[in-house]
């Protein structure tokens, strides 16, 4: 799997692109400033981009403009975004055009190897995963409202692992319980938020998401 | 009830305060500069005395500010009072003596001749064209002196707000230190023992050494979760990369309360006043959530006439007072930096307004 890094911190993207090839990814070009990685994107076309929000030479949003930019120029190239902050706004702009293959993660999550691997498969894949910071923040704002409240504590569990973009095995394996349970609890929630039911694991994340944010 | 602070406001009521009796006191003087010549010529003519007590007329007069405007209009009352004295002198003169020696001024200022009733009209004239000309010079000198009000105003607001905003950053860095001494600091210092004691354990209790391992990373985590939530609250991260406009359509999305964000900005505006700005929306919608137990809040910030102005209103409980919450009056200190102002309407019931605005070109 051919992957883009782009981070302007040389210890960090290149202790990305050691553990990446560690896992057995090919690491295709390491960049660290916009310009060079909306190049490095159209380009190379990788499997899978991750890019930090952050970039020289402004030290704004360069990295997720320059990606956003990169989606619009190849509809649903795959991209995992890092940032030392998490914002509802970008999750936003991020999931805007429903193309999945989007990630959006906190950098700390580099440190734990298998939550971050399983991340840029699953956006390799065309998924769509979301840091549990930015699904805390959704459901904060809507735990008190009604179609939410109705929902059991064991189901609000599963529906925080569905939007952080979660598998139903990856769900069971989480909550200790089988996948046939996870997927009774998805048909419940789908119910209870009157959200038409999908298989589609993708289209599922991004329903609940879109649900959430709306 | 309306409850309403603005810092600009106690201001323009001194420069109200301090133009009044400015113009009270031009005008005493006025009166008492040919009041005082009149007396001296009449009393005793053109004499040292007179020239000595005249001067120190006019050198009170002119200690008054603003007095260019008023010492013409003083000078010309002044040559109406110096007719008056002549004649009131001419009448006291013995009989047959009519004449004007010791009155030096006399004969460069009226000509030669009988006095009487030259001087009474040229008194008269002299007394028109001063009635005439002082309510116009009064009204020069109290915008002179409206003009100096203002600027001893603008010197203590700014005294003021220097001292806050001094204040404002001292307090900020202190609590900034005692963040990180707690935190981050305190998190690190106890990942480097973990790892100090991992390193020991690493070849003879190699499970032990993995479950340090894994609590430092723990530890890792939560410094930098710390750290993340401190930056926030000296620079908010999204502020630094998207500007005023995304901030505050962050801040409504992040708001337990349902929020909307009308945004019409002209892209970036100075970094100082964009977190002032930030922070004041913060605060408002903290207060929303907290206290009004508001429904939904909506936001509407817009630039115009060299003036940034943010709305904040919710349809919560209302009866907000500003002067008994600390936050707000941060806020407002912190706005009154750049002269910007904060302005609450609350009545019980609601709904509540918190209007900001800070002059800013854009």
């Amino acid at each position: 799997m051919r992957v883009v890094i782009a981070e302007d911190q040389f210890l960090l993207r290149e202790g990305m692109a050691s553990l990446l090839k560690e896992h057995g990814f090919d690491v295709a070009e390491a960049v660290g400033d916009g310009p060079s990685l909306l190049r490095a994107l159209t380009s190379q076309r990788p499997d899978v981009a991750i890019v930090d929000v952050r970039l020289p030479p402004a030290y704004t949003d360069e990295g997720l403009r320059a990606a956003l930019e990169a989606r619009r120029q190849v509809p649903g190239l795959p991209v995992l975004i890092l940032s030392t902050h998490v914002e509802r706004l970008y999750a936003r702009e991020l999931l805007a055009d429903q193309a999945g293959g989007v990630g959006y993660l906190l950098k700390d999550r580099v440190f734990t190897d298998e939550q971050f691997t399983d991340a840029l498969r699953t956006v390799a894949r065309g998924g769509t995963v979301m840091d549990p910071e930015v699904v805390a923040k959704l459901l904060a704002r809507r735990s008190g409202q009604p179609p939410v409240a109705r929902l059991t504590d064991r189901e609000r569990q599963v529906l925080e692992l569905m939007a952080e973009g979660r598998s139903n095995s990856a769900i069971g394996q989480r909550l200790v319980i089988t996948e046939k349970a996870v997927s009774k609890h998805c048909t419940s929630i789908f119910a209870k938020l009157d959200l038409p039911p999908s298989d589609d694991d993708n289209r599922r994340v991004l329903a609940v998401l879109t649900y959430l944010d709306s | 009830m309306v409850a309403i602070m603005r810092p600009g406001h106690h201001g323009s009521m001194e420069s109200v305060l301090n133009v009044r009796p400015r113009q009270l006191r031009a005008l005493g003087w006025a009166a008492l500069f040919p009041a005082v010549m009149c007396l001296c010529f009449v009393c005793w003519g053109a004499r040292p005395w007179t020239w000595i007590a005249v001067s120190a007329a006019a050198a009170v007069t002119l200690l008054t500010p603003a007095v260019a405007a008023d010492l013409l209009a003083v000078a010309l009352l002044g040559f109406a009072s110096y007719a008056f004295a002549l004649i009131g002198r001419n009448e006291t003169l013995p009989p047959g003596s009519g004449t004007t020696a010791g009155y030096p001024f006399h004969s460069v200022v009226f000509g030669s001749g009988p006095p009487h009733t030259v001087d009474l009209a040229a008194g008269l004239l002299m007394l028109a064209v001063g009635a005439w000309l002082v309510p116009r010079t009064i009204g020069v000198h109290s915008r002179l002196s409206r003009r100096n009000g203002d600027l001893l105003n603008r010197v203590r607001r700014l005294t003021i707000t220097r001292v806050d905003a001094v204040d404002t950053a001292a307090a900020e860095l202190r609590r900034i230190e005692r963040d990180l001494h707690d935190g981050a600091q305190a998190r690190l210092i106890a990942l480097g023992i973990s790892l100090r004691a991992t390193e020991g354990l690493i070849r003879t209790n190699p499970e032990a050494a993995v479950a340090l391992v894994a609590e430092s990373r723990e530890n890792s985590a939560r410094a930098l979760t710390e750290l993340r939530a401190l930056v926030r609250g000296i620079h908010p991260p999204v502020l630094a990369e998207r500007g005023l406009g995304d901030a505050i359509r962050a801040l409504a999305l992040d708001c337990p309360v349902p929020a909307t964000a009308e945004v019409d900005l002209p892209g970036r505006l100075p970094a100082p006043v964009e977190a002032a700005a930030y922070f004041a929306v913060a605060e408002a919608l903290a207060n929303a959530a907290k206290h009004a137990e508001a429904r939904s809040v909506h936001i509407r910030a817009t630039h115009a006439a060299g003036a940034l102005r943010i709305e904040v209103t919710d349809d919560g409980a209302g009866g907000a007072d500003p002067s008994r919450g600390t936050g707000l009056r941060g806020v407002e200190r912190r706005l009154g930096t750049f002269d910007g102002v904060l302005a609450v309407s609350s009545p019980p019931g609601g709904p509540t307004i918190v209007v900001i605005e800070v002059p800013c070109g854009s």
